[in-house]
C-alpha cells in the first residue's frame, strides 16, 4: 500500500525532501559557498560584482549602537523595505510605504512608531530572524515597485519568480502571488499561491493555493494562466549566472520585476523548497535527471544552459 | 553497495554480531533476558537525639543484611546524607557503622534489595565454635537439662531436635521422667523463659546454636526484630521459633540480621528514639538478576559489564543507553515518516523526562508550561527586550513555574508533580518562543501541528525506551550501539520519500 504510493510518487518523478538532501543539496552545494546565500548583504555584493541588478541597498546597520542613526541614513526617503540579512522564509521583512507625522506606514495600512521600529531592529540585530540565531545585521533596501504584469492577480505585496536551478540549468520556475490570506507576502506556507511557469514559452499555467489546484486568483478573481511574463529570458539568464557567480549547483533564485528597473535578484537560497513541484504540476526529478543526461558543452556558458533550457522544459512532456 | 556507507553499517552490524554470539554461547547469557525475580525491599529508618552538650561524635550500629546462600544482597544505599556510613563485618554479621557530627540530622535511613533465588543455594558450612554460646545457669540446672535428655541421646539428630522441641509443649515421651524433675523444669521454665531452656536442652545435647535477630519475610512495618534459634543438625541449619519452640518449615524464608546477643541497634553518644524496619515485596526489574550472576563472574566478558560499575553510575548508564535508541527514533520519526517537530532533539529530552513524570502528566506538564509561556512570551512582547535577557527570563519563567509545580505536588501528593524538575528547562524555554514566533509567522494551525508532531514523537519514543527487555538487553549487551550506529547509517542513506510525501504531493502521484 505504501510502496504503491510511493512507486507512484517516483513514476511522477517527484523529488522528496530525503533525496534533494542527499543527492542535490550535499554534493552539489559545498557548504563553505552557503554563507554567500544566507546572508542577503554578500549575496548582494556578489550579485553586484557579476552585474546582476539588485534593489538599491540604502543603508546597513550592524550594531545596536547604530540604530538611531539610521533615520538620517534615510536621508529623507518616504519609502523602504527593511529586512535582516540572515533572514530565512520572509520573515522579519517590514514593507515601509510612507511616513505620515514622525510614524512610518506599512504596505498592509498599519502605522508603525519610530520606537517599534528600533525595536524591531534591534530583534534583527539579536538575531531573532536570523537561520541560526546568529547576531544579524538590518538592511534598509529600496521599495519595490511591482511590474503591472501580475497586478490583477495580486492582493498586495510584492509576486516574486523563484527559479530552480541546477547546475546552471533553470529547471522549473514558478511566481508566487501574495494574497489576502498571506498579508501582501510572497511565502507559500503563508498562503501565498503559487503558479507554475512554463520555460520554454515564459507563460504561467494554473497556480497551486493550500486548499489545491485553482485556476483563479482567490482575491482578484482574475485568470492566472496565460500571463507572458516581460524580461523571461533574462531573468533565466540572471538566475543561470547566479550559479556561477556562488558556485551552488542546487539553488533557488528569487526574482522580483520591478516597474522602473525590470528584473531584479532578490535573494538565493540553497535549500530551496519543494512546492514548486505542485505548483508545477509536476515532478522535478525528472528534469534533474534530463540535466544530468544533457551534452557536456551546453554547461560552458549561461547562455547555452538557458537555450538548453528553454528547448527541453516547455509544454507538456516534462 | 555502491557507497561506503554501507559497508561501514555492515561492519557495525557484524561487531555487535561477534560479542553477543560469543556471550550467548560461550557464557551462557540469555539471549533475551526475562523470567521475574523474586526480591524483597528492606528499609532500615533510625530516629536519634544526640545527648545535650555532648561534643562527641554520634556512633549508630546496626545489623543489616548480608549476601548468603540463596539470598543476594544489592542495591545497599544509605539516604542519611549528613552521616558517614560504612559497612564493617564482624564475627558471622554485617554491621552499619554511621558515625559524624550530630548536630546534622536526627534521622537515617537505609535501603536494600534482597533477591531470593532458592535454587543458587550453596552447601551450608559447618559450624564454627562461635555456635557454642555459654548459656549461665545454675550447675544444678545445667545437670538436670542433662537427666532429662539422656534419654534422647541415641536418637539421630533431626528426630533429637524434634524430640526437644515436643518438650516445651510439656511431651517427653514414655517413659514419663520423674514427676520432681519435672516439677524443677517448669519452674526453670518460668524462670528464663522458652528461649533460654530451649538453648540448654539443645546444648545439654552437644547441638550447635545460633541465637539469631532478623526477620521472617512478609510485608511489615516493624520496631523490633524476630528472634529464632538457629540449630544444626549436621547437614542443615534448622530454625526454631525462639518464643513457641515450633520449627519453621522450608517454605518460611527468614532475613538474618544480627546473630548473636548483641542488640540490633546502638548508639553512642546520643539516644535511639525509634527504630523501624520495613519489609516490601517487589517485582524487581530484571536488571539485578543478571548483576547478581555477572557481579560474581571473572570471565573477560563479564567483567567488562556495566554490572561491574558502582551503583549509582549504573543508574546513569542505563539513561545513557536509552539516548541513542531515541535519536534513533527521532531519525526514523523524521526522516522516514516526516513528523515535524520543535528542534530535533527536543522529543528525546522529552521521554527522557516522561520517565520519571510518567507519560500522561508529563505532557500535561509540557503543554501547560507552554501555553502558560507563550502567553507571558506574548505580554512580553511589548516590553521589547533583546533576544538573550528575554530567553534568560523565560527560562527563569519555566523554572519558576517547575517549582509552583512541584509545591503543588508535595502540598496534594501527587509525585508526579515534584519529579519535573528533569524536564529539559532550556529546551522548554526556547520551544516557547519559537513556538510563538510559529504563531506570528506561519500561523496557530502550523504551530499547533508543530507543536503535536513534537508530543506524538516524544511519546513514541517514550514508549519505545519504556520497553523493559529493550533497556535490559542494552544495559547487558552495549555492543548494540554499534548496531544503532550502522542503523543510523543505513538512515542516513536513505533518499527515498517520507510518509508525509505521500499526502504532500499526493495531487502529482495521482496523476501519473
Amino acid at each position: 500500500m505504501i510502496i504503491r504510493q510511493f512507486l507512484s510518487l517516483r513514476r511522477a518523478g517527484v523529488l522528496g525532501i530525503n533525496r534533494r538532501n542527499a543527492e542535490y543539496i550535499m554534493p552539489f552545494n559545498r557548504r563553505s559557498s552557503f554563507p554567500l546565500v544566507d546572508d542577503k548583504l554578500l549575496t548582494k555584493q556578489l550579485a553586484l560584482k557579476h552585474g546582476i541588478p539588485t534593489p538599491p541597498l540604502y543603508h546597513v546597520v550592524s550594531h545596536h549602537g547604530d540604530i538611531a542613526g539610521f533615520e538620517r541614513a534615510l536621508a529623507g526617503r518616504q519609502e523602504f523595505v527593511l529586512k535582516p540579512a540572515r533572514g530565512g522564509g520572509g520573515s522579519g521583512i517590514i514593507l515601509i510605504v510612507d511616513r505620515k507625522d514622525g510614524k512610518f506606514m506599512t504596505q498592509s495600512g498599519r502605522a508603525i512608531s519610530k520606537e517599534e521600529i528600533h525595536y524591531h531592529i534591534s530583534d534583527i540585530l539579536s538575531g531573532i530572524y536570523s537561520l541560526e540565531g546568529l547576531e544579524d545585521k538590518a538592511l534598509i533596501e529600496g521599495l519595490i515597485h511591482p511590474d503591472d504584469v501580475f497586478s490583477k492577480v495580486t492582493y498586495e505585496g510584492v509576486p516574486d519568480v523563484r527559479i530552480i536551478v541546477y547546475r546552471g540549468i533553470p529547471a522549473m520556475a514558478m511566481v508566487r502571488l501574495p494574497t489576502k490570506q498571506s498579508d501582501g507576502k510572497a511565502n507559500l506556507h503563508r498562503g501565498a499561491i503559487g503558479v507554475g511557469i512554463d520555460i520554454g514559452k515564459g507563460k504561467t499555467m494554473d497556480g497551486v493555493a493550500r486548499s489545491g489546484v485553482i485556476t483563479h486568483h482567490p482575491d482578484t478573481g482574475e485568470l492566472l494562466r496565460d500571463i507572458e511574463i516581460p524580461y523571461w529570458r533574462k531573468m533565466l539568464f540572471m538566475a543561470s549566472q547566479s550559479t556561477d557567480m556562488t558556485g551552488l549547483g542546487y539553488l533557488g533564485v528569487d526574482l522580483v520585476i520591478d516597474k522602473n528597473e525590470g528584473p531584479l535578484l532578490l535573494e538565493l537560497n540553497a535549500r530551496p523548497g519543494l512546492q514548486i513541484q505542485i505548483a508545477n504540476q509536476r515532478g522535478l526529478l525528472k528534469r534533474l535527471e534530463m540535466i544530468e543526461r544533457a551534452p557536456k558543452d551546453i554547461f560552458l556558458s549561461p547562455e547555452k544552459r538557458v537555450a538548453w533550457s528553454i528547448q527541453n522544459f516547455t509544454g507538456g512532456g516534462f | 553497495m555502491k557507497r561506503p556507507g554501507l559497508w561501514l553499517a555492515v561492519l557495525l552490524f557484524l561487531i555487535p554480531l561477534v560479542l553477543i554470539g560469543y556471550r550467548v554461547l560461550r557464557l551462557g547469557y540469555p539471549l533475551f533476558p526475562t523470567s521475574p525475580v523474586k526480591a524483597w525491599g528492606f528499609t532500615l529508618e533510625i530516629f536519634f537525639e544526640p545527648t545535650e552538650g555532648n561534643g562527641k561524635e554520634i556512633k549508630i550500629k546496626a545489623g543489616l543484611p548480608e549476601s548468603r546462600s540463596g539470598q543476594t544482597v544489592i542495591e545497599q544505599r544509605d539516604l542519611s546524607s549528613s552521616l558517614q556510613f560504612n559497612l564493617i563485618p564482624e564475627g558471622l554479621n554485617q554491621i552499619g557503622v554511621w558515625s559524624g557530627d550530630p548536630e546534622r540530622g536526627r534521622s537515617l535511613s537505609y535501603r536494600a534489595t534482597i533477591l531470593l533465588n532458592p535454587k543458587q543455594a550453596r552447601k551450608p558450612k559447618p559450624p564454627g565454635p562461635e555456635s557454642f554460646p555459654t548459656i549461665i545457669v545454675d550447675k544444678s540446672e545445667e545437670l538436670l537439662a542433662r537427666r532429662l535428655t539422656e534419654r534422647y541421646a541415641s536418637l539421630k539428630p533431626p528426630e533429637k531436635l524434634k524430640a526437644i522441641l515436643a518438650t516445651t509443649k510439656g511431651i517427653w515421651g514414655e517413659p514419663l521422667p520423674e514427676d520432681n524433675d519435672l516439677k524443677r523444669w517448669s519452674t526453670i521454665k518460668e524462670k528464663y523463659g522458652t528461649e533460654k531452656v530451649l538453648l540448654l536442652l539443645l546444648r545439654s545435647l552437644d547441638f550447635p546454636v545460633r541465637k539469631v535477630q532478623g526477620f521472617i519475610l512478609k510485608e511489615t512495618i516493624a520496631i523490633e526484630p524476630d528472634r529464632w534459634i538457629a540449630v544444626w543438625t549436621g547437614q542443615k541449619w534448622e530454625h526454631v521459633n525462639a518464643e513457641t519452640g515450633d520449627l519453621y518449615d522450608e517454605s518460611v524464608c527468614l532475613l538474618p540480621l544480627m546473630i548473636g546477643d548483641s542488640p540490633m541497634v546502638t548508639i553512642s553518644g546520643g539516644k535511639l528514639l525509634e527504630t523501624r524496619w520495613i519489609l516490601i515485596k517487589q517485582t524487581l526489574s530484571q536488571w539485578r538478576a543478571h548483576f547478581e550472576r555477572i557481579y560474581r563472574s571473572g570471565r573477560f566478558l563479564d567483567r567488562w559489564s556495566l554490572f561491574g560499575i558502582p551503583n549509582q553510575f549504573q543508574e546513569i548508564f542505563r539513561i545513557l543507553l536509552l539516548v541513542p535508541l531515541g535519536v534513533l527514533m527521532i531519525s526514523v520519526l523524521r526522516n522516514i515518516v516526516g513528523f515535524p517537530t520543535f528542534g530535533i532533539f527536543m522529543p528525546v529530552l522529552m521521554a527522557l523526562a516522561f520517565r520519571s513524570t510518567g507519560l500522561y502528566y508529563g505532557l500535561g506538564i509540557f503543554g501547560g508550561v507552554v501555553l502558560i509561556g507563550y502567553l507571558l512570551r506574548r505580554a512580553i512582547d511589548r516590553l521589547r527586550l533583546l533576544l538573550v535577557p528575554r530567553l534568560s527570563f523565560l527560562i527563569t519563567f519555566v523554572i519558576l513555574a517547575f517549582t509552583i509545580f512541584a509545591l503543588i505536588g508535595s502540598k496534594f501528593g501527587i509525585r508526579e508533580f515534584m519529579a519535573i524538575g528533569l524536564l529539559p528547562f532550556v529546551i522548554l524555554s526556547m520551544t516557547i518562543e519559537r513556538f510563538f514566533i510559529l504563531i506570528e509567522e506561519s500561523g496557530a494551525l502550523q504551530a499547533l501541528r508543530t507543536a503535536a508532531g513534537s508530543a506524538a514523537v516524544a511519546t513514541i519514543t517514550y514508549k519505545i525506551i519504556q520497553i523493559d527487555p529493550l533497556q535490559l538487553t542494552f544495559f547487558v549487551y552495549p555492543e548494540l550501539l554499534f548496531t544503532i550506529m550502522g542503523l543510523l547509517l543505513l538512515l542516513g542513506n536513505y533518499s527515498g520519500y517520507r510518509l508525509s510525501e505521500i499526502l504532500r504531493f499526493k495531487v502529482l502521484g495521482e496523476k501519473s
